[in-house]
């Protein structure tokens, strides 16, 4: 008897969670009470435990994935036990019957003691009690259905769009869609607005229709959304700017290409040696070197500096831990190589958690733009924005003037942390720091 | 003072008048503007007269056929003026027919040359004599004319050199007529003229005659026609035209043809210049006014239907288009699908197809399986074409049996290839189509029929 665990409902309005950690995988042996999966809601982490002694089924999400609460998250059973709806399953056709158990505080598990319906070999109607009984009520014939639940299961909403709907869809492609595993909830545009065969799309894409294409987010463009809005709706943030004169940062840069074309291993960059500039600067303004948090502000001994970089997968900021301690050449290898894991994909989760890192620098400038206001990842108390190098008129003494290059910096800080002055003689030590860096290669 | 519409269409053919007729019936205030008479090419020079002389023409062959049934019919004689007024009575009833369907639906029918001025606050505006008319949409069904190539000697049509228009003003029958051009509109009057014994000769460009359609039936179309007595030129290029003579490119070498009458059908372009189109700044794509799956131009409120968007030419698809301007225009989303619009050659036997020839099929790599049979093996062909052949073809996907094309040489095929259509527009699989019963006896079996030989 294979008995599903789904994701419970943690109070009135959480509609979903997501899940942060799944310790087992399919096949792994579980026992009663051991870890199953950790989730959280918009406010607080939560922890599942297995309610039976067996083996780990199915899995049907990721770590990351967002799930509805009262959806089928796994499914624990015999070893061997088959629940696949495309397999012979005669082992599971067994009486069907919902327990309802209490567990921890006032919220309950729905636990299944059986897979919900039976499985007919070959035919495709892995379905769930309430849809079952709502198919069997309106006579909707579910082995036309494709459902849109974890492993094609399916769900109550399947049941109700089809009979709102009730889509007409060609035999052809009724076939292809089982055949293909594609999807039938698009839009159709045969006789009448049936679906045909070119109307089958992959499951998971985008829907399209003649005016627009909706796509779900990904979840990384989700956590974005979600901490862009949270640091401008929860912080007093502005952003000041000003620029330093670059022509030493240039000079250095010139030699660093000339030593590298001479052999020389670590290839510092302009984003590297201002990154350090910005940590002789963090050393002096330890109150920028923070998180606020509620009432208080978190000063850090160290600086953990986060590099906003640019990947195909959306903007992520991975954090250099004690970028205090590294020497130029020791900075720019950490760089690169992080900033790699992350166009990768290979990149320790943790080091992307906004409160790992003390402050942050995002870089701007080899896209050519003049100036921004880059946004803070809370709880850090501020942010730099780094723009590109302009010409800009220069008194250079004897009321000769002439052009000389300037680097823009763009500091967003949380008013709420500092104050306007310490901001701006902060940024004003950045620039200090950029204009009379030296480095040893 | 002008007069305001929901919907103002232009051209009066299958495109514009059913398109007219379904907009009035849903309530919307339409003006229909046609600088001829209504209904078009289809109904005044093209489909209708000439399947009235084609009838014509079968029933003299039929008739000199008679003896090898049992009916013995002496001394047939054919009266050609008889046939040609016969045409004109059968146009005007159905030219009246649809005016009587335009007053029945309430559209304002204006009989003068529409002119577009230009986008207006309410939309467009156009003139029509003195009128002067504010339309919310604009629906262009301006049509087709045959193309006359520039080849040396042709010009314009004279009373030699003849388009599908001046042959059906004919009086007296041609001795000897040269078609140029061995498409459906040259093959249906050939076959017409070759009936009632003219002497026809067809000079084609290409290597077959009726591109397009299902080559192996093209074949054996041709083949059934020149033992009826036509002659043949195919990959014959047309260089110039003396007087009565057709002088023609042969495999590198230079012959000529003489006819009394020369019909030139090798094409037809579409019509959209001189009624102010320049006005709105529609996009044009080779000839013909682009449009999308909406039959949408790209000016917002003006679309166009039927032979104006230069890429289908048949009177059934214009009527389609016209239907799912309307529709959308009246809330139904509607969609224009061309793959499985009909064609139907008119000659005697009938020549019709739909969906994908084996042709296209190759070309567009897509994986099929076909089935062909004669269509000796329906009773009811056997019974009524002593002596005739014919064959049916069936094209099914590869993977899952539905339906790509069916083609089939034989009458009346005409009558029977809707039902190929249905199958096509439906996607059925062989698997559905074997539960649909036919009425038997029927010619229309052979498809049942081909679908059990896979």
């Amino acid at each position: 008897m294979a008995t599903i665990v789904i994701m419970p409902k943690q109070g009135q309005s959480v509609e979903s969670c997501i899940l942060t950690e799944i310790p087992k995988k399919v096949g792994d042996k579980i026992t009663k009470g051991e870890l199953l999966f950790a989730y959280e809601t918009d406010k607080a982490s939560f922890e599942e435990f297995a309610p039976v002694d067996g083996v780990l089924l199915a899995f049907y999400y990721a770590s990351g994935d967002e799930v509805t609460v009262l959806k089928e998250v796994c499914v624990i059973g015999e070893p061997g036990e088959q629940l696949s709806a495309n397999q012979p399953a005669a082992s599971v056709t067994s009486e069907k019957e919902i327990i309802v158990m209490p567990v921890k505080d006032e919220k309950a598990v729905v636990v299944t003691s059986a897979l919900p319906t039976e499985i007919v070999p070959g035919v495709s109607c892995f379905i769930s009690p309430r849809a079952k009984i709502l198919a069997a009520r309106e006579g909707v014939d579910i082995a036309s259905l494709r459902g849109t639940g974890p492993n094609g299961r399916i769900i109550e909403q399947d049941i109700l769009a089809y009979l709102t709907s009730k889509p007409k869809i060609t035999p052809l492609a009724r076939k292809k869609a089982d055949e293909e595993q594609l999807c039938t909830n698009c839009t159709g545009t045969g006789l009448g607005g049936s679906i045909t065969s070119k109307d089958l799309k992959q499951v998971g894409t985008a829907e399209v229709t003649d005016e627009f294409e909706i796509k779900k987010l990904s979840n990384i463009r989700k956590l974005i959304a979600k901490a862009m809005l949270n640091s401008l709706q929860n912080s007093a943030q502005l952003t000041h700017h000003l620029s330093a004169d670059a022509r030493q940062l240039m000079s250095l840069r010139k030699v660093v290409k000339k030593a590298v074309d001479e052999g020389y291993k670590t290839n510092i960059t302009l984003n590297d040696l201002i990154c350090f500039a910005v940590i002789k600067a963090l050393k002096r303004f330890p109150q920028v070197n923070t998180h606020f948090v509620d009432d208080s502000m978190k000063y850090f001994k160290k600086i953990h500096l986060g590099i906003a970089v640019d990947t195909d997968r959306g903007l992520m900021v991975p954090v250099i831990r004690n970028a205090d301690d590294l020497s130029i050449q020791g900075l720019s290898n950490q760089m690169r190589e992080i900033a790699a894991a992350c166009k990768k994909g290979s990149i320790n989760p943790e080091l992307l958690a906004s409160e790992a890192a003390t402050f942050t620098v995002s870089n701007l400038g080899n896209y050519g733009v003049e100036m921004f206001t880059p946004v803070i990842n809370l709880p850090q108390t501020a942010i730099l924005g780094v723009n590109t190098i302009i010409p800009r008129p220069k008194e250079l003494g004897d009321g000769v003037y002439g052009f000389v290059p300037h680097l823009g910096l763009s500091l967003t800080y949380n008013h709420q942390a500092l104050d306007g002055g310490e901001a701006t003689r902060f940024l004003k030590q950045i620039a200090t720091e950029i204009e009379n860096l030296t480095i040893e290669l | 003072m002008s007069k305001n519409y929901d919907l103002a269409i232009i051209g009066g053919g299958p495109a514009g008048y059913v398109a007219a007729e379904r907009a009035g019936h849903k309530g919307l205030k339409v003006v229909l503007i046609e600088k001829g008479e209504l209904g078009g090419v289809c109904l005044n020079e093209g489909c209708i007269p000439t399947k009235t002389l084609l009838y014509s023409a079968k029933l003299y062959d039929n008739a000199i056929g008679a003896g090898k049934y049992g009916v013995d019919a002496k001394e047939v004689t054919f009266d050609f003026g008889k046939m040609m007024s016969r045409k004109e009575k059968v146009v005007k009833k159905l030219v009246g027919g649809v005016g009587l369907k335009m007053k029945e639906h309430h559209v304002e029918v204006i009989k003068t040359e529409a002119y577009i001025k230009g986008r207006s606050a309410s939309g467009i505006s156009i003139t029509a004599g003195d009128e002067e008319i504010e339309a919310t949409n604009l629906l262009i069904c301006t049509g087709s004319e045959a193309f006359v190539p520039p080849i040396p000697g042709l010009g314009t049509p004279n009373d030699t050199i003849l388009t599908n228009r001046e042959i059906l003003k004919l009086t007296e029958l041609p001795a000897s007529l040269v078609v140029i051009g061995g498409g459906v509109i040259g093959m249906e009057f050939a076959s017409f003229f070759n009936s009632l014994g003219t002497k026809v000769t067809i000079v084609e460009m290409l290597d077959e005659i009726l591109t397009g359609m299902d080559r192996e039936m093209s074949v054996m179309m041709r083949q059934m026609y020149a033992k009826k007595g036509i002659t043949f030129h195919l990959s014959s290029k047309v260089v110039e035209v003396k007087g009565t003579e057709v002088v023609f490119e042969k495999e590198g070498k230079t012959e000529s043809v003489t006819g009394e009458k020369i019909l030139v059908s090798v094409g037809r372009k579409p019509v959209t210049k001189g009624f102010g189109l320049e006005n709105l700044s529609v996009e044009l794509d080779r000839g013909g006014i682009k449009v999308d799956e909406k039959m949408r131009t790209n000016v917002p409120n003006v679309f166009a239907a039927g032979d104006v968007t230069g890429f289908s030419l048949l009177a059934h698809t214009a009527s389609r288009e016209g239907e799912v301007v309307v529709n959308n225009l009246t809330g139904r989303n509607d969609r224009m699908r061309y793959n499985a619009i009909p064609g139907v050659v008119y000659t005697n036997p009938e020549f019709s197809g739909v969906g994908l020839t084996e042709e296209k099929a190759k070309e567009q790599n897509i994986a099929y399986r076909c089935v062909k049979l004669s269509m000796a093996y329906a009773g009811r062909f056997i019974a009524e074409n002593e002596g005739g052949s014919g064959l049916c073809k069936v094209l099914v996907g590869d993977k899952y049996g539905e339906v790509l094309g069916v083609h089939m040489l034989g009458n009346p095929s005409s009558e029977m290839i809707y039902g190929a259509c249905m199958a096509i527009e439906m996607e059925m699989t062989l698997k559905e189509m074997e539960e649909v019963v036919f009425p038997h006896p029927t010619v229309s079996e052979i498809f049942k029929e081909t679908i059990f030989g896979f």
